[in-house]
């Protein structure tokens, strides 16, 4: 427990600072929403002297995306991906920053086995994770009922917003992963930052052309906010698939730290 | 110039992985394009995506780019590239200075017969070598990618003056990252610091794109400066963002030498 405490509190400052972020960004970004709404308006309406054949096509996806729900599933890309660095970053330092910082010995010297302390340090990443998430959960909601132009399913824009957390866990445990595979971590952020950003452009090229495959590859396309605006519920695979990579990194973890070497200093 | 041998083989590595990281992205990019290219679009939807509004197209993720050519399909994810090439400047200029202070290098370094400037402008040198290389390695890729798909369009032009401005851009961020290490009490921190300064940038860009109202902000983010849209289709790179990031570039490096000649080195 007193490990827990001491972690909650040296990253006290990293998950204000980083709910504080997420928040502004959900807040600048719906905020604009008024003016884009009211472009829309007007385009609609010149869409419907448009060919019947062209209303079909795009129509639908012009009337979804033009929706708050559709509007704040693009702004949740983006903020998605700064959670993503958040919980890479967090998931990443906070195993190998002993190591890094020479506190390892110290640490493990306590009355303590080692798989108590990655268990209190996966607790204190999560509880941290679920402070920024609950606090983003509120703001985004608030902001989406301020801001709003008409009815829309609240039980889908949460199903939506829950998804940052499914995104955060699945980073969490890549980076502790990585952590405990990585002899000595220089640096954490390049590590963090190049890989949330090869997945997110992953992603983003999947989006644009359109192909269904690679979106295995990419966590930030497991939860389509797509789907569960029409299905209000989330795909089986997807989130069975990102079960198990959270599983699969977090045991493989425990195993490896339990048996490698720690240099001392 | 022992130091720049020595910083350019500190870096070899990283800077391999990164070269390797923009020929799989461009060459993984160009090759959907081929999956792309097959389903082609009418003309009508050019035409219903060319009325939309600004804000619109931004949110639908098609831009004015014409998703048909090879050309227009490479303007579409140039921001993706520059990026990727920003945050490799951005970090390779806060690491350069501050991995000193954080592997406990700096005295060391420090005891050696040359002064503080002399080792900036050799770290420099050595970066903006690197910034260079990545440059050369993405017009390369890009060149040699892009012609396959082009069916005989000309691309080689609208790809060197994107790298251009991209290189601006690269030296642009390498110079904020080398201010915030040189000035910076903190050194550990440089480096998030000035990651933080250019997500925030790229997110500006992105709420710029979606709002079509705050055009203005468009100075405050260097995303904008060289805008792929603005370079391929409407003439060129804007000799005032050139100005401008020639003004900033200039200030953060007067910024660094000032700052770094002044402070405490934290060991």
């Amino acid at each position: 427990m007193n490990m827990v405490l001491h972690e909650l509190k040296a990253y006290r400052k990293s998950t204000i600072l980083w709910t504080c972020a997420l928040v502004a960004m959900v807040v600048l970004l719906l905020s604009m929403f008024p003016t884009f709404a009211r472009d829309a308006d007007q385009f609609k309406s010149l869409l419907q002297t448009m060919p019947e054949a062209v209303l079909k096509a795009v129509g639908v996806q012009i009337e979804t995306i033009t929706s708050i729900l559709g509007f704040y599933a693009y702004v949740f890309m983006y903020i998605s991906l700064c959670g993503a660095i958040q919980a890479m970053n967090l998931g990443t330092s906070i195993l190998s920053k002993e190591l890094r910082e020479k506190t390892a010995d110290f640490l493990l010297t306590k009355p303590v086995t080692r798989t108590q302390i990655v268990t209190s340090k996966l607790l204190a990443a999560l509880i941290s994770l679920l402070i920024t998430n609950v606090i983003y959960l509120a703001a985004s909601t608030i902001m989406v009922l301020a801001v709003k132009n008409g009815d829309f399913e609240i039980s889908k824009l949460m199903m939506i917003s829950v998804t940052l957390f499914f995104i955060q866990l699945i980073f969490m445990a890549l980076g502790f992963f990585v952590s405990v595979l990585v002899l000595k971590i220089k640096s954490v952020l390049p590590i963090s930052l190049g890989t949330v950003f090869a997945f997110f452009i992953i992603g983003m090229l999947g989006a644009t052309t359109g192909d269904g495959a690679i979106r295995y590859f990419t966590p930030f396309k497991y939860f389509d906010p797509a789907y569960i605006m029409q299905h209000a519920s989330y795909e089986g695979p997807f989130l069975w698939l990102g079960l198990g990579i959270v599983m699969a990194a977090i045991v493989i973890s425990y195993v490896v730290y339990r048996k490698r070497d720690i240099h001392a200093v | 110039m022992n130091l720049w041998i020595r910083e350019m083989k500190a870096h070899r590595k990283s800077l391999i992985l990164w070269c390797i990281g923009i020929v799989a992205m461009v060459g993984a990019s160009m090759s959907k394009y081929a999956g792309l290219s097959m389903s082609g679009s009418g003309a009508s939807m050019n035409e219903l995506m060319a009325d939309m509004p600004k804000s619109l197209q931004a949110v639908m993720g098609v831009g004015t780019f014409d998703l048909s050519k090879a050309s227009g399909y490479y303007g579409a994810i140039f921001i993706y590239l520059l990026l990727m090439a920003t945050i490799h400047a951005v970090m390779l200029g806060a690491n350069i200075l501050s991995k000193e202070e954080r592997d406990k290098t700096a005295e060391f370094l420090l005891v050696r017969p040359i002064s503080r400037s002399q080792m900036l402008t050799f770290k420099l040198l050595a970066a903006l070598t690197q910034l260079v290389i990545f440059n050369l390695v993405m017009l390369g890729s890009s060149i040699l990618l892009v012609n396959p798909y082009s069916h005989g369009e000309s691309v080689n032009q609208d790809i060197m003056l994107l790298m251009v401005g991209m290189f601006l851009l690269q030296l642009l961020f390498l110079g904020i990252g080398l201010a915030i290490a040189g000035v910076s009490r903190y050194p550990k921190r440089a480096v998030s610091i000035s990651t933080a300064i250019l997500l925030f940038t790229f997110i500006l860009s992105i709420a710029i794109d979606i709002s079509g109202n705050i055009d203005w902000m468009k100075y405050l983010t260097p995303f904008k400066y060289f805008d792929a849209k603005h370079v391929m289709y409407s003439g060129g790179l804007d000799g005032r963002f050139i100005g401008l990031t020639a003004l900033i570039l200039v200030g953060s490096l007067i910024l660094t030498y000032v700052g770094y000649n002044k402070r405490d080195l934290h060991v």
